[in-house]
């Protein structure tokens, strides 16, 4: 049994712009210990699929209006705030993308940290400054003890990453999400910092849901990777085959739109034509669509559901959970995804973008 | 330190010691808030020492030497019933500075109290509490003032109170509008993530870091509330007790004699004028000593 399973995940916004469609049904499993990775561009939905599987949406605009998250069997949606608030922290952690602002300016880091460790368990003030010794510690931060008293700004920012996988890992979260741990921090950082982090998830078996737009941590990483576009995920599949076989125009899309050390010189990257489609719209077809080369007429008018890609392309199974799944009516083959661009009859080169306003 | 690259790396200039402190040395270095402060001083020490350094007690004097100038047995003359004017500009500082500051005290624990709640719960709540705000904010201050005086009737808990509930809505205001900002704040997701209760939420992480434009506010409040509850006075509706003195009562009694003695609304005029401008000073240097950002 899957330790998460989101199930045809709804969520939108109500702005004064009318209604937002942030996520359009999404549905993945994480397993017990397994690492799972969501890419995708700026507003693709990754970050508030998650804020939704921890019921923090920004209320009142944000709201799951349909769907189910699965938390060890239980429906997260049905959960009552007091309810979620002994999951929040105990079983499911969360990390954020910018350290610089995700401590309190004002608390040192004792009082964060000891404040976490007390929200759920019953243990005296002395008990709870050991366990936050013990987890700076784990987290590599030297002589931890004299910078408890420390305010978050005399910290550098990796070392506030840091801070904060200590205090999720605090009390041994069965599930981490980590929502773009390393974009704020230089590259250096980035890589100690998920190497820690890796590390860690492995030492207490903690399911990771790691949401990136860098392909490069995804490949490191993560074991599964779920690509999601507008709201949708496009394409699912286990990293290596990701990589070896992307089976969505978006994927193949992203892939090209990225600079590889073993390119050819002079090879020119491709970039992705046009912009992602406004959310504020319904979603009508499949919303790469108007910036798809592969499309057809049907594209249009009807989104693929997520589905094993055809037998026609083979596919390397490592395992059961292997599944290729990709929804796309026209899907690259194995060519096509490595030009970059459809090789058939009546395609054209690159696509042709769509004004995105209907 | 030299080191093997012959490249010195000067040792930090000094240590952050947290927020306050920070913004406690900005503050000292803030030319303007040290002069407010010096003002605020002198009547703060000048109330508390009126007794010692007062030549005269401040309903000490008789009607044979009325509406006297300035001389050196009386440094800014004397009144209608006699009394040393200096002598009753220095009482008047106690009743001034500790009505001021108390009312700022009762609006500042009214308004944050319902600030914090509209802020806090959000919803309908939110929506109902600020009406009633909007009720209050759409009523002149002063004229709130004057009708709560004229309904409790006389008296300095009466002035307190009054000048109090007609700054609290300001103060709600305030406060709810920066608990809406942070609630939408990174470490506030991040705190909610971890578990942490509502409550702890907004005590321990909310109203820590939207204090700052309070105190500022208020500073600056307390200027304005001396300026009320001399108004106040002027208009009738100060302590109720002529023996008592009061600044904005001198400037009423001293309005007759505009003519003949103008030192008598003089004296009281400016001791109004300095405390207020002091507190004005040291609100906008606490701004800018509070939020870096605001460099001049």
């Amino acid at each position: 049994m899957a330790l998460l399973s989101v199930r045809d995940l709804l969520v939108r916004f109500q702005t004064h712009d009318g209604t937002v469609y942030a996520v359009n049904g999404v549905s993945f499993d994480l397993d017990e210990g397994e690492t799972l990775g969501l890419v995708g561009e700026s507003g693709c939905g990754k970050s508030v699929t998650n804020l939704a599987v921890m019921r923090l949406l920004p209320r009142p605009a944000g709201r799951i209006v349909g769907g189910h998250v699965y938390f060890q069997d239980e429906d997260l949606v049905g959960l009552d705030e007091a309810e979620m608030r002994d999951l929040r922290g105990k079983e499911i952690a969360m990390i954020f993308q910018d350290p610089m602002t995700s401590l309190n300016p004002v608390l040192t880091i004792h009082e964060q940290m000891v404040e976490t460790i007390k929200a759920h368990k019953k243990v005296t003030d002395k008990e709870a400054r050991a366990r936050a010794i013990e987890l700076l510690a784990m987290v590599g931060i030297p002589d931890p003890e004299p910078l408890l008293r420390n305010f978050p700004h005399q910290f550098s920012g990796g070392m506030r990453q840091r801070v904060m996988i200590a205090m999720a890992l605090a009390l041994e979260p069965k599930l981490l999400i980590a929502d773009e741990p390393t974009t704020a921090l230089d590259v250096t950082i980035q890589a100690q910092v998920l190497e820690l982090l890796g590390r860690l998830a492995a030492d207490h078996g903690t399911a990771v849901i790691l949401i990136t737009h860098d392909l490069g941590v995804v490949a490191g990483m993560t074991r599964r990777t779920n690509v999601m576009y507008a709201g949708f995920v496009v394409e699912s599949a286990t990293t290596a085959d990701l990589f070896a076989k992307p089976s969505h125009p978006y994927t193949v899309g992203l892939l090209h739109s990225m600079p590889r050390l073993d390119a050819q010189p002079g090879e020119p990257l491709i970039p992705i034509e046009g912009t992602p489609p406004d959310l504020r719209f319904a979603p009508v077809g499949c919303p790469f669509a108007p910036r798809c080369a592969w499309r057809l007429e049907r594209c249009f008018a009807e989104m693929p559901q997520l589905e094993p890609i055809s037998p026609t392309i083979e596919v390397q199974k490592t395992g059961p959970k292997a599944t290729h799944r990709s929804a796309c009516w026209n899907q690259p083959t194995a060519d096509e995804a490595l030009a970059g661009r459809p090789l058939r009859e009546g395609f054209a080169a690159a696509a042709v973008p769509i004004g995105v306003a209907r | 330190m030299a080191t093997a690259t012959g490249i010195t790396i000067a040792p930090t200039a000094r240590v952050s010691r947290g927020l306050w402190h920070d913004a406690f040395r900005r503050l000292m270095r803030n030319r303007p808030a040290i002069v407010g402060m010096v003002f605020i001083a002198i009547f703060v020490i000048g109330a508390i020492l009126a007794p010692y350094i007062a030549p005269y007690g401040p309903t000490v004097g008789s009607l044979a030497n009325n509406l006297q100038g300035p001389s050196p047995a009386h440094l800014m003359g004397t009144d209608l019933q006699g009394y040393d004017e200096f002598s009753r500009v220095l009482y008047g500082a106690r009743i001034s500075l500790t009505v001021g500051v108390i009312a700022v005290m009762f609006g500042l624990i009214g308004g944050t109290t319902v600030g914090a709640i509209a802020g806090g719960a959000g919803g309908l709540v939110d929506g109902f509490l600020m009406r009633v705000i909007d009720v209050l904010l759409a009523v002149p201050g002063i004229l709130l003032a004057i009708g709560i005086v004229a309904w409790l009737g006389h008296g300095e808990i009466q002035i307190m109170l009054a000048v109090g509930i007609s700054y609290s809505p300001m103060f709600a205001r305030l406060l709810r509008g920066s608990l809406l900002a942070l609630r939408e704040s990174d470490y506030v997701t991040a705190a909610r993530s971890m578990g942490a209760s509502p409550v702890r939420i907004l005590l321990r992480h909310m109203l820590p870091n939207a204090l700052t434009p309070l105190i500022v506010q208020a500073t600056l409040a307390a200027a304005t509330a001396i300026i009320d509850v001399a108004g106040l006075g002027f208009l009738g509706l100060g302590p109720g007790d002529p023996r008592v003195a009061e600044w904005g009562e001198m400037l009423t009694d001293s309005s007759r004699f505009l003519q003949s003695a103008p030192y008598l609304i003089l004296f009281p005029g400016a001791a109004i004028v300095i405390s207020a401008v002091g507190f004005n000073l040291l609100g906008d240097g606490l701004r800018e000593a509070l939020d870096p950002r605001l460099k001049r």
